[in-house]
């Protein structure tokens, strides 16, 4: 049970990554990126077939991904996002569909079958403490998850970028009147977020050991439920709901076995949603603005 | 039956425009949502039982569908309508799913006239047999997927032109606004989800038995996204716009079969080029309003358009 | 390659017209790689209830995704005799690999329908 916590909690710091990730989007964008997983799917996917053709060391597997992942990034936003006005979120909400659509097989072209698994990241054994075994891509997960959080709040509290990012959440006329070069921000802003999908894939793939063809759909689909938890535009409440799904999932992966876990982590949302629903983050932070809906 | 593939591909695309349809009724009242291949899923199970097991006509059949579809959505609506935008749509798609995996669970086997029938859990539920022990050869079931496809968009049309249709676009497109109004927007959009189930039921029904087996695989959140795609790419000026999305779609897709084995990726590259040029899809809005306008330029004003005070 | 053949299918049908009652109709698919991506042969063999070959059975055979049902539209392929009594062929063009069901649309020796389950994945 402990050890099924504690993979959870792992597998929930991914989720709270991939949450992050969506709640800047559509935080500071407000817009949804359905072509998020598959950004991460092609990083994972591309990394995987450098590694079949050129074996190198195990660690750069992870840059490869970050890189890749970042770089189908800035295509969706130059593609999905960028030409739409601000006000026709839906509308780059359809096209980043279409894009999924794409990445996905550009990803099954490389890679035609079903699962491949991924390269090991570490050769260390696993940690042994009291009666449970601790491997090191969960530490690592837990890890990365607290260092990025902790960085996008400095990133966003401590820097001019972070004080231009947040000008422009609150009055995109008057930052843009003030000189902040909105489109940049918004590209940067989503290379960001995708550079967090990437880490979050690698270290996903890393505690499953493999990569199937559901990936995007799963990554996508995860992801944004986590950030729905803790509320779309909270960085807290998206890693709070990716913790508290990872440890939900396990939760239930205890009690009734694996083949419920989705199912759980669906009721899981529609529960919270029916008691808070912006989200969690309101238990924090009180009834704030309302959440504009899609296409306001 | 031997199936002809021109005749398929009317089919799907007008099973397909059911889905697109339930889909447009609810983006007219404001909301995206992810989970109406739920009610494609209810309709095709009721439709499929009340003909394989209790034997009903298929006319029956159809009606209880779309029975189930209205009821299964106004309850859904009960919880998903308090919430607002993405989190509506996340939340329909979560309870889309979960419709699903609850469907993976549900096995009710039941003994008609010497064989077992009925939907088994993940092995879905097939021998859907009722058109084929009625001789209904292919084009006669297009004639009538058509026929009620025709019936669902009078129908739509008609709510348009009515109060109904204007209360829905005026909760679409300001809810603060609508309420001040004295509408009731909790009850209209409620309204709306339990007219979109019904049609995706109906949609879900008529694919039942055309397919003559379903699993609850083909009711995943690919066939809910698509469907709220459709009805986006064709426009939500009018009924006939999620019809045109799908043809889109499905002439799109037929026609990058030319770069075979990279058919998503034009066809995706194709979508989103074509969002670009037309934002609010082919039909939207003020295109119809042009092309009525430009309708009525055209013939003398007593002959066209007469519209009802 | 794995073959998981699911055989979902009954019963003959009561035509209108009054057909002859018959015995449900059972299938079972094997397939090959024909090369070129996913192309495969497929040998169909089609049996009654007793297991005894049909033969002289015409039908077309198409394929659909299970997750994606109403939108590859495959042109149906007419299954030919292909040596021993019950055994037919088919040439399937599928657009990618994955998980498909496999269609047989039989109009003789009476209108049927049977449905298979098949995985088609790339060779390791």
């Amino acid at each position: 049970m402990l050890e099924n916590l504690i993979d959870g909690l792992a597998r929930g710091s991914c989720y709270a990554l991939l949450a992050v990730g969506f709640s800047l989007v559509f935080g500071i964008l407000r817009r949804i990126n359905l072509a998020y997983g598959a950004c991460v799917m092609l990083g994972v996917y591309a990394a995987i077939w450098l590694d079949r053709h050129y074996r190198f060391a195990a660690p750069w597997v992870v840059p490869v991904v970050v890189l890749v992942t970042v770089a189908a990034g800035v295509y969706v936003e130059r593609l999905c996002l960028a030409p739409h006005a601000r006000r026709a979120a839906v509308t780059s909400m359809a096209a980043s569909f279409a894009v999924w659509m794409q990445l996905q097989e550009v990803a099954t072209l490389l890679l035609p079958r079903h699962s491949y698994p991924f390269p090991e990241l570490f050769t260390l054994p696993p940690l042994e403490l009291g009666p449970v075994l601790l491997r090191p891509e969960q530490l690592l997960a837990l890890a990365c998850a607290l260092v990025a959080a902790g960085t996008l709040w400095w990133l966003l509290y401590r820097t001019r970028f972070g004080l231009a990012v947040r000008a422009m959440t609150e009055n995109g006329i008057g930052a843009a009147c003030v000189g902040i070069n909105i489109p940049r921000m918004a590209s940067l802003i989503l290379m960001l977020a995708s550079a967090l999908g990437g880490i979050a894939g690698c270290l996903i793939v890393s505690i499953d050991g493999q990569v199937t063809a559901m990936f995007a759909m799963w990554a996508t689909l995860k992801g944004m439920i986590a950030a729905m938890l803790g509320g779309l535009d909270s960085l807290a409440g998206a890693v709070a709901g990716g913790l508290l799904l990872g440890g939900a999932e396990a939760c239930s992966q205890s009690l009734f076995g694996p083949q419920y876990r989705d199912a759980c982590s669906y009721l899981l949302l529609l529960a919270v949603l029916a008691a808070c629903p912006a989200g969690l983050s309101v238990l924090w932070r009180g009834r704030g603005k309302a959440l504009p809906a899609v296409g306001q | 039956m031997m199936e002809g593939y021109a005749l398929g591909v009317m089919a799907n695309a007008g099973l397909l425009a059911f889905l697109a349809l339930s889909a447009y009724v609810l983006a007219i009242a404001g909301e995206m949502s992810f989970g109406q291949q739920a009610f494609f899923a209810l309709g095709a199970y009721a439709g499929g039982m009340a003909t394989a097991l209790a034997g009903l006509p298929i006319a029956l059949a159809l009606l209880a569908a779309a029975a189930a579809g209205a009821l299964g959505a106004a309850l859904l609506g009960l919880l998903t309508l308090r919430l607002r935008g993405l989190y509506f749509s996340m939340s329909t798609l979560a309870a889309a799913e979960a419709v699903r995996i609850m469907l993976e669970r549900f096995t009710l086997r039941v003994d008609v006239g010497g064989r077992m029938v009925g939907p088994d859990g993940t092995a879905g539920f097939g021998d859907l047999r009722y058109l084929l022990e009625r001789g209904l050869e292919q084009r006669g079931f297009v004639l009538l997927i058509y026929a009620l496809l025709l019936a669902v968009l009078l129908l739509l049309y008609a709510a348009d032109r009515a109060r109904f249709g204007t209360r829905l676009r005026m909760v679409g497109q300001d809810p603060e606004l609508a309420g001040a109004f004295g509408i009731d927007v909790y009850r209209t959009k409620l309204a709306a989800a339990a007219l979109a189930g019904a049609i995706a039921a109906l949609g879900g029904a008529l694919y039942a038995h055309y397919n003559t087996y379903v699993e609850p695989a083909n009711f995943d959140v690919m066939l809910g996204v698509h469907a709220v795609s459709y009805a986006l790419i064709g426009g939500l000026g009018t009924p006939l716009g999620p019809l045109v999305g799908v043809c889109f779609d499905i002439v799109l897709m037929e026609g990058s079969r030319v770069f075979e084995g990279y058919r998503m990726i034009a066809f995706g590259a194709l979508v989103a080029l074509f969002l670009i040029v037309r934002p609010r899809g082919l039909l939207d809005e003020r295109t119809v309003d042009r092309i009525g306008a430009a309708l009525r330029r055209m013939a003398p004003a007593r002959l066209i358009y007469r519209r009802k005070k | 390659m794995r073959t998981v053949a699911m055989v979902v299918a009954g019963g003959l049908a009561m035509a209108m017209g009054g057909a002859a009652l018959g015995a449900p109709l059972q299938a079972s698919l094997d397939c090959r790689p024909a090369g070129g991506g996913p192309v495969y042969d497929c040998l169909i063999r089609l049996a009654d209830a007793n297991g005894a070959p049909v033969t002289g059975a015409s039908f077309t055979v198409n394929a659909d995704m299970p997750s994606m049902p109403m939108a590859h539209n495959m042109r149906p392929v007419p299954a030919v005799p292909h040596g021993a009594p019950g055994v037919y062929q088919a040439r399937l063009a599928l657009a990618m690999y994955g998980a498909w069901r496999i269609k047989l649309n039989i109009a003789r020796p009476a209108p049927d329908r049977i449905v298979l389950a098949h995985d088609f994945f790339d060779a390791p």
